[in-house]
């Protein structure tokens, strides 16, 4: 039996991985306007004056894809094969993959350690406010939780910047690090690093804190409430063991899901707020790259969320098999 | 995105309705009754109520605008950037309007947006729900395929890349963008619903005694999930308010229309915070905040009607 | 991305630092100043000769000649992803002899000297070996300018200055720092603000509070017109074709307001000669009333529009068939100021009774719009090339008026007339000024009689500067360039610039 559930798990990875790559495909195809008009836009933008040889050797130097939709699908398909996801017209003489490259660390070290960080903080606050339901606690968690969960991120990585950064000069305004350094793992640099990632890790972190509180406390409620639970309370364990080592064991199971399910959908969550700070991760390359109409960053960029999204679920799928066995009997 | 929904996950254990079912020929009445108490139970959570109230609040303004605002929202009349005066509350904007005025007009947009998102979405997510989990095989393995593929591709840079598509000539562009991305959720907590009350005995009592599906469906079946159906309308709507302030902000939607989107968009594209007007920024946010906070509150209220376990003892 | 390929359009700026052009005509007054050129002379309209200078070394040590000159010409002609200003749909020719190179066009085309010069010059005896110059991106470049690279980070790269410059006596800095810019323009004016620049580029909301106000005693700001931003009407669709109609619409509007509400009143309305005053002043045409400046006149614009078979009926201004007058005017959304200028200029013709819709996509679908002539009316921008014979041609020429459907970057109001084509060989050809004085009054009075295009205000060229450490910044006083940081004006300004007292 779970080998029939983890092959048809397997089997429906696969599909949805190439309707993925399909859809990804279609979607950067379906916009009006060509690249290079959006190369050219940016060119004006910045004062050039354009002429129509200009544009000729515009064109040129970007490589425009000619032929037919289906040839285009065929390039696209043998290059995800070979990891070879072309140039990029926004970066020119970079390739896709060096841009992704250079801006996957910043996301996954940023966002990927404000997730964790809300996962964590919220899974506890969460098992705390239900295990403590309809007290004070409670409502301070939740309500606390409700608020920050309203604001947009991007907006109060607005305010931090105008009054922390801006005003009182406490964080620096932009980027990823210093100016004039080059990445390195020193010590220093790290610490310059993690200066510039505060504000926008803050912003983040305190708006996707709630949606861990309420799935925690709600699964922790529902839990509370199982047989096994009564029963483990009744045989005269103690509430806070019962709490913690019943109910908040079993209440984490659908929070883990949730887990797999935002990891992959952050780094939509983060486009605006890199984009306010200007920080050097992959949502601000998601942006640059919508903007420029660059097909190819696009493609790879939406591909990269996507894939590590599909891979996240489907390994909380295998994981779901062995935290509970009752799944796929 | 964050999960901004307080509606449990679909695998959660307890996430079944009170099923109230009866024979065929009770189902409105039963349905009729249940909406009578929904609303009730909803009014006594204390978290609903504070929702509910903003909620009106803003339809009341957004209704009353004419008469509320001291200014047109679009005359550029006012002196430039000028911060907070006694004829401008809010200080004005880099074309010279009045920014308290847009404030007021901005809530219709915004809630239009949010309701009509979340009520498209929500359309979606219940006629897929619905008929992926009252069909098994073929069909429910498409469209549950279908909705699973909508979750995984991630929301706002599909949105993003929509919009930029469909190019923001009107509101309705977001409303659709959003309701396009948003019903995917919605859609796999009601079929896992639908498919364990499809197996119920009333259920299988109408098909037995020959009823159509159809009728089934949306008389048997669907009343038995409005709360569900309310989780993920007051879901979508939050997120589509925060999608819809998102788009606006990145210049995607129609910047011509006031809404408080828009609001921040031209705050940024005109830096009021170099200009050091602060609360241009943020006013819009805070209402956005606020009107999405709303409707989660409300949420917390449908939680408890829809999970006994959850109701408050206020 | 470390490019300096000072041949492609990707390059960094700083590039503009390390390689030299022939000369660079000021983007103001089309004055030249000379750089690896000494002077040139047309001998007849089609040859040109510019007479190199002498004793100028490569920063790597070898001498550069006059075949180096040929050589980055004839790479431009090899490698045609490198003629970006279309130099070899011009030339037929170039050829060296002593300190001479000598340019043969295909016409009489005297402006065209403007684009020759400002080619930058490579090094032959490094450029020759390259296998593929144009996806080169030369991370160490030799050049002839007065700096070379220094360090390179991936947000910040410095150049130093070269000792062995030909000029170097009168280079000022020691080094010149580049950080990267944000693509958050906010965020960006936000750092303009609270940072220690010499120069920046960038539009400021309210400059003296926001900028001058920080540092009263060094922080100064010179906004100069750096084109004109006008309505652009398409030609090809009723009742645009109509001159009377296009009149009707220039008297209707009101500049000194859209000006004001565009670009904080930073910028004055524009002359409808189609001349970037007060830059171009010398050709202005003094038989052109009030220097060409239309002021908002609702009775005249009305008689026009009756001309036009358009009358004011209640509130709408009604045409053949009983039809209101409407347009759609598309801005790019991202360009707040031509935002504001487009939702005062329907503001005001929907006063007048025209029903007027924005529409405001993004760049690219606008460029796609304008450029393949579908669109009713657009925000664009017009000249600010320094040259009249360039912003002219570009707005005139029938030689870009492509089919709709067909996409041009110029003239894309398709305009058409054998009267324009006339004076702009006549300009092209001119080499007296006498004669370039003549055929320039011709196409001021067709672009103030015909109004192709509605010119509304100037836009601006925003240079922010602090003469903390260097004096001799682009001035309203000293007007020798525009402050724009980004083209060849860079290398003016910084070979013009004084230690501060």
């Amino acid at each position: 039996m779970r080998y029939r559930y983890v092959r048809r798990k397997v089997v429906l990875f696969v599909i949805t991985l190439w309707a993925a790559l399909t859809l990804n495909f279609l979607l950067p195809r379906l916009m009006p306007g060509s690249p290079v008009d959006a190369a050219l836009g940016k060119l004006a933008a910045a004062g050039v004056t354009i002429t129509n040889a200009e544009r000729t050797a515009i064109e040129m130097q970007l490589g425009v894809p000619h032929g037919s939709l289906i040839t285009q699908y065929w390039q696209y398909l043998t290059g995800i094969a070979h990891f070879n996801f072309g140039v990029s017209y926004s970066f020119p003489n970079e390739t896709v993959a060096q841009a992704i490259g250079s801006a996957a660390p910043w996301t996954l070290v940023l966002v990927g350690s404000t997730t964790i960080f809300a996962f964590i903080i919220g899974t506890l606050l969460g098992v705390y406010a239900g295990w403590r339901r309809g007290k004070a606690a409670d409502s301070v968690i939740t309500v606390g939780a409700t608020f920050f969960a309203g604001f947009p991120p991007f907006w109060l990585g607005l305010l931090a910047l105008y009054w922390l950064s801006f005003k009182l000069g406490w964080f620096p305004i932009k980027g990823g690090y210093s100016p004039g350094v080059t990445p390195s793992l020193s010590l220093s640099f790290l610490a310059d690093a993690f200066d510039h990632s505060i504000l926008p890790a803050l912003a983040l972190a305190i708006t996707s804190l709630s949606g861990w509180v309420f799935g925690m406390r709600n699964n922790m409620i529902n839990t509370l409430g199982e047989d096994y639970v009564t029963f483990a309370e009744a045989n005269g364990l103690r509430t806070r063991t019962v709490a913690l080592l019943y109910a908040a064991r079993n209440a984490l199971l659908p929070n883990v899901t949730a887990f797999g399910l935002s990891l992959g959908a952050v780094v939509g969550g983060a486009v605006l707020v890199e984009g306010v700070f200007g920080y050097p991760g992959l949502g601000n390359l998601l942006y640059i790259a919508v903007s420029n109409h660059d097909y190819p960053l696009m493609q790879a960029l939406f591909l990269v969320i996507t894939v590590s999204m599909l891979v996240a679920i489907f390994i909380v799928d295998l994981l779901y098999v062995r935290l509970d066995p009752r799944v796929g009997q | 995105m964050t999960i901004v929904t307080a509606a449990p996950p679909p695998e959660s254990p307890g996430a079944g309705v009170e099923v109230r079912g009866g024979p065929a020929s009770e189902a409105i009445p039963t349905s009729l009754l249940f909406l009578g108490r929904a609303l009730r139970t909803l009014w006594s959570n204390r978290k609903a109520r504070v929702g509910l109230c903003i909620i009106g609040f803003d339809i009341l303004i957004a209704i009353c605008a004419p008469l509320i605002a001291p200014h047109s929202p679009t005359a550029t009349t006012f002196t430039p950037y000028s911060g907070p005066t006694a004829t401008n509350w809010l200080g004005t904007t880099g074309n010279g309007q009045d920014v308290f005025s847009q404030m007021i007009y901005g809530s219709r947009i915004t809630l239009m947006v949010g309701l009509a998102a979340g009520a498209l979405a929500t359309l979606v997510a219940v006629t897929m729900g619905l008929v992926a989990g009252y069909r098994p095989g073929p069909v429910d393995e498409v469209l549950s395929f279908i909705t699973n593929l909508a979750l995984v591709i991630p929301g706002l840079p599909l949105m993003i890349i929509l919009a930029a598509y469909l190019q923001g000539r009107s509101i309705w562009t977001i409303v659709l963008v959003v309701a396009f991305t948003s019903w995917a959720t919605g859609a796999r907590v009601i079929r896992s619903q639908a498919t364990t009350l499809r197996s119920r005995e009333y259920v299988t009592a109408a098909v037995f005694s020959g009823e159509r599906l159809f009728r089934i469906v949306f008389r048997e079946i669907l009343p038995n999930m409005t709360s569900l159906v309310a989780a993920s309308f007051f879901g979508a709507a939050t997120a589509a308010i925060l999608a819809e302030a998102s788009l606006e902000f990145l210049g995607l939607g129609n910047p011509s229309t006031v809404s408080w989107g828009t609001i921040l968009y031209f705050a940024q594209q005109q830096n009021a915070l170099l200009t050091g007007q602060w609360v241009l920024v943020f006013a819009p946010g805070l209402a956005i905040a606020l009107l999405a906070v709303s409707f989660t509150l409300v949420n917390f209220g449908v939680d408890a009607l829809s999970n006994p376990r959850l109701r408050e003892k206020s | 991305m470390e490019d300096f390929n000072p041949l492609q359009a990707a390059e960094l700026g700083g590039t503009r630092l390390i390689y030299e052009p022939l000369e660079i005509p000021s983007t103001i007054s089309g004055v030249y100043t000379p750089f690896l050129a000494t002077g040139y002379a047309f001998t007849d309209p089609t040859t040109l000769v510019y007479t190199i200078r002498q004793s100028v070394k490569w920063s790597d040590g070898k001498p550069f000649s006059a075949a180096d000159v040929v050589f980055t010409f004839n790479l431009l002609k090899k490698y045609p992803a490198f003629d970006s200003t279309g130099i070899w749909s011009a030339i037929t020719a170039v050829s060296a002899s002593g300190k001479d190179v000598t340019f043969t066009l295909k016409s009489p085309d005297v402006p065209f000297a403007d684009t020759i010069a400002q080619v930058p010059i490579v090094p032959e005896h490094l450029w020759a070996s390259i296998s593929d110059p144009v996806a080169y991106t030369n991370d160490h470049p030799v050049g002839t300018g007065p700096f070379t690279l220094g360090q390179f980070a991936p947000t910040q790269y410095t150049l130093k200055k070269n000792p062995s410059y030909w000029g170097a006596a009168t280079i000022v800095p020691s080094e010149v720092v580049f950080p990267a810019q944000s693509t958050n323009q906010s965020t960006n004016q936000l750092e303009v603000v609270a940072g220690d620049y010499d120069w920046s580029y960038n539009y400021l909301p309210d400059v003296k509070q926001t900028y001058v106000a920080k540092d009263p005693t060094h922080n100064t700001y010179w906004f100069p017109p750096g084109g004109v931003i006008g309505l652009y009407l398409n030609l090809t669709k009723a009742p645009y074709n109509d001159v009377n109609f296009r009149m009707g619409l220039s008297e209707a509007l009101d500049r000194t307001t859209i000006a004001a509400k565009a670009v904080n009143g930073y910028m004055q309305p524009a002359s409808m000669t189609g001349l970037v005053l007060p830059n171009l002043e010398k050709w202005l045409d003094p038989s052109i009333p009030n220097t060409g400046l239309i002021s908002q006149d609702r009775s005249s614009a009305l008689a026009d529009f009756t001309k036009a078979g358009y009358t004011q009926q209640g509130a709408s201004l009604v045409g053949p068939g009983g039809v209101q007058a409407s347009m759609t005017i598309v801005v790019p959304v991202s360009f707040s100021d031509w935002l504001a200028a487009g939702t005062e200029v329907s503001t005001e013709l929907g006063a007048i009774g025209i029903k007027v819709t924005l529409d405001t996509p993004q760049y690219a679908q606008y460029s796609s719009e304008i450029q393949g002539g579908t669109f009713d009316a657009a925000i664009g921008g017009y000249g600010g090339t320094g040259s009249p014979y360039t912003d002219f041609d570009q707005a005139l020429s029938s030689a870009f008026a492509a089919p709709v459907n067909t996409p041009t970057v110029n003239n894309f109001e398709r305009f058409k007339d054998p009267a324009a084509d006339q004076a702009l060989a006549a300009l092209a050809a001119a080499t007296s000024p006498s004669v370039q004085m003549q055929a320039t009054a011709q196409l001021e009075s067709i672009m103030y009689s015909q109004v192709p295009v509605v010119l509304m205000y100037y836009g601006g060229s925003w240079g922010l500067f602090s003469t903390k450490h260097f004096t001799g910044w682009p001035s309203a006083s000293d007007p020798y360039t525009l402050p724009t940081p980004y083209n060849n004006a860079l290398l003016t300004v910084i070979t013009h610039l004084k230690s501060a007292p």
